[in-house]
């Protein structure tokens, strides 16, 4: 029982990390980005390119997918998003075409990782870092367990602490808010957008580094399944709200955890889009939700 | 001509059902209704009809017929469900369903034959039923989007305010967005798996999504055309960029994204565009108060402004 709730616990931090990043950007900057999952994937696969070549060990491999998704998330605000917005007419017709610029974006790296790979899985073997495993107290685990749940919890409270409290957190919280008023006040919206989309990304490398050293291997469609878990730990806790993200990761995790131990068949898979169903229908602010502050 | 059509069977097939397809994604966005629930349509269409021809030995078009009948009563239920969403909630909700119908698949059992698929659905479905049933497709589409029907839709996607006060009921516009993208979306998905003999849940599951929404972006959204254009680019883009090796699917992604950020309305898009300019420039009056002229036309003729949207 307690064992599987580690378990629960581990994917939790995993599901966090990746949805941070996504609520991050559309909590603020408005942009729910649909390539965040194929830049997850590729950060990963470009480590993985790596490795026969440069002996990097953990810290390397994490600062090399870090880095990889910060550039990668950052080269498709510049090239795809802005353009977007610059072209649109009006908001919605902003936000859809963001939607759509994103599904088309992530196909090239897909393709790419498609391409290489033969549609394998890829991991990080000989990397110079072993997943050693321990017991205590009757419970199992493994050192990427530690160091994944370490990392989301504080990267979770440093998000939220930097919303929260510097300036650039207030400044893009308040282009969340009004964003002609943000302008008036001084706010740079372009380059906060920039900032706000790189930490986006590098937070999808961590996580796809801790996701692929947890699970061995991963295949190149594995982004996409992640994206619309994400996109269900987002709005069960609200889109905006930090603490609703970690709310929403652990619940999907706990509720995926149970389906999978209590019941036969691959039910597990429909845990993330019945939530977002029923969020959808009960709930659309989510449980922690700000009332959406519509800008026209 | 026979050579060709023995050579490229397969693709002539693909190209009448994935018209249906990108049909089923165009009518509700046209409706200005952001929803992919087409493509679980076609799950359902495609699942449905296998399990009937397969277990009942029932004939194809009767098949088709009670699968499309389901998917229109699924759409209803699920345009009602999710009547009070809008934008990406609603896009998000329906994309869920279409995962949700993919589940299904996988969990079904012998029904459905789980990860496996169901194969050997041995069915007397012609290329003229398929040409047939597409055309039907298109001219259904294509009438709505004429005459009194087709400035109603217009209206409700532009402005649903104003709609309602003139008395259009955006609400059943886009209820029956949802029934006939239902039916477009089962019609397809059937066609496919007693055309292929087989389905399996990999055929509907995220994947279709993004290849229905690509369809949509590069042929253009705002009408039956753009469907049509883009059924017909996807369909055969694919066997062309053979020549391109193991670039070809890094090739396909950067068409599909640079549609997608520079040119909003797709191809049909540029073409209107082009044409709402030509018209224009005619229409110029020789000298004088040709600004004023000009923008009080440019806010009367909708489809410049239209095409440059969605």
């Amino acid at each position: 029982m307690l064992q599987d709730l580690l378990g629960a616990l581990g994917l939790a931090s995993i599901y966090l990390l990746f949805a941070l990043g996504m609520s991050l950007t559309w909590g603020t900057i408005d942009i729910l980005n649909f390539s965040h999952g194929s830049i997850f994937m590729f950060s990963a696969f470009t480590a993985h390119l790596l490795i026969p070549y440069v002996p990097m060990g953990f810290v390397g491999v994490a600062l090399v997918c870090i880095v990889v998704g910060a550039l990668m998330s950052l080269l498709v605000q510049v090239v795809a998003f802005e353009q977007i917005i610059k072209r649109a007419r009006n908001r919605n017709t902003a936000e859809r075409q963001i939607l759509i610029g994103g599904i088309g974006v992530a196909i090239i790296p897909l393709a790419i990782a498609q391409e290489v790979t033969k549609s394998n899985p890829f991991g990080f073997i000989d990397s110079g870092f072993e997943v050693t495993t321990w017991t205590f107290m009757g419970l199992r685990g493994t050192n990427i367990l530690l160091i994944t749940l370490t990392a989301a919890a504080a990267l979770a409270v440093g998000t939220a602490m930097w919303l929260r409290r510097s300036r650039h957190g207030l400044a893009l919280r308040s282009i969340g808010v009004d964003s002609e008023v943000s302008a008036m006040m001084g706010v740079d919206r372009r380059r906060l957008a920039i900032v706000t989309m790189a930490v986006s990304g590098g937070l999808a490398g961590l996580a796809a580094c801790l996701f692929t050293y947890t699970l061995g291997a991963i295949t190149p469609e594995s982004g996409d399944t992640l994206l619309i878990k994400a996109f269900a730990c987002i709005i069960l806790g609200g889109v905006g709200s930090t603490g609703g993200v970690v709310l929403g990761s652990v619940l999907l995790a706990v509720t995926e955890t149970v389906v999978l131990t209590r019941t036969s068949g691959l039910w597990v898979e429909a845990v993330a889009f019945g939530l977002i169903f029923l969020v959808l229908l009960v709930k659309p602010s989510g449980l922690f939700g700000r009332k959406e502050v519509r800008r026209t | 001509m026979s050579d060709f059509y023995a050579a490229n069977l397969v693709l002539i097939q693909s190209t009448f059902i994935g018209i249906l397809l990108a049909l089923s994604v165009q009518v509700p966005m046209r409706a200005g209704v952001f929803s992919f629930a087409g493509a679980g349509s076609y799950g359902i269409g495609a699942y449905v009809s296998a399990i009937l021809v397969l277990k009942t030995g029932m004939p194809s078009l009767l098949a088709i017929l009670i699968s499309g009948i389901v998917a229109m009563v699924v759409g209803l239920l699920l345009g009602l469900l999710v009547a009070h969403l809008g934008g990406l909630y609603l896009a998000m909700a329906t994309v869920s369903f279409d995962l949700i119908v993919s589940v299904l698949a996988i969990n079904g059992g012998d029904l459905t034959g789980g990860v496996t698929g169901l194969f050997g659905v041995l069915s007397d479905v012609t290329i003229f039923h398929l040409i047939g049933l597409a055309l039907l497709g298109i001219v259904g589409v294509a009438l709505t989007e004429r005459g009194r029907v087709g400035r109603r839709v217009d209206a409700v996607r532009d402005d649903p305010e104003l709609a309602q006060s003139v008395g259009i009921s955006v609400r059943r516009y886009r209820l029956a967005a949802f029934v006939v993208s239902g039916l477009l979306g089962s019609v397809a998905g059937s066609l496919n798996s007693l055309v292929r003999s087989t389905i399996s849940p990999s055929d509907i599951g995220f994947s279709l999504i993004v290849l229905a929404l690509t369809m949509i972006i590069v042929g253009g959204a705002q009408s039956w055309k753009g469907a049509v254009l883009g059924a017909v680019i996807f369909t055969w883009l694919p066997p062309l960029l053979a020549g391109f090796g193991q670039l070809q699917h890094v090739v396909y992604g950067v068409i599909v994204a640079t549609a997608a950020i520079f040119v909003p309305g797709g191809l049909y898009g540029i073409y209107s565009e082009a044409r709402y300019r030509r018209t224009r420039a005619k229409r110029k009056p020789p000298q004088g108060e040709a600004p004023a002229h000009e923008q009080a036309l440019a806010i009367s003729v909708p489809n410049g402004d239209a095409g440059r949207s969605a």
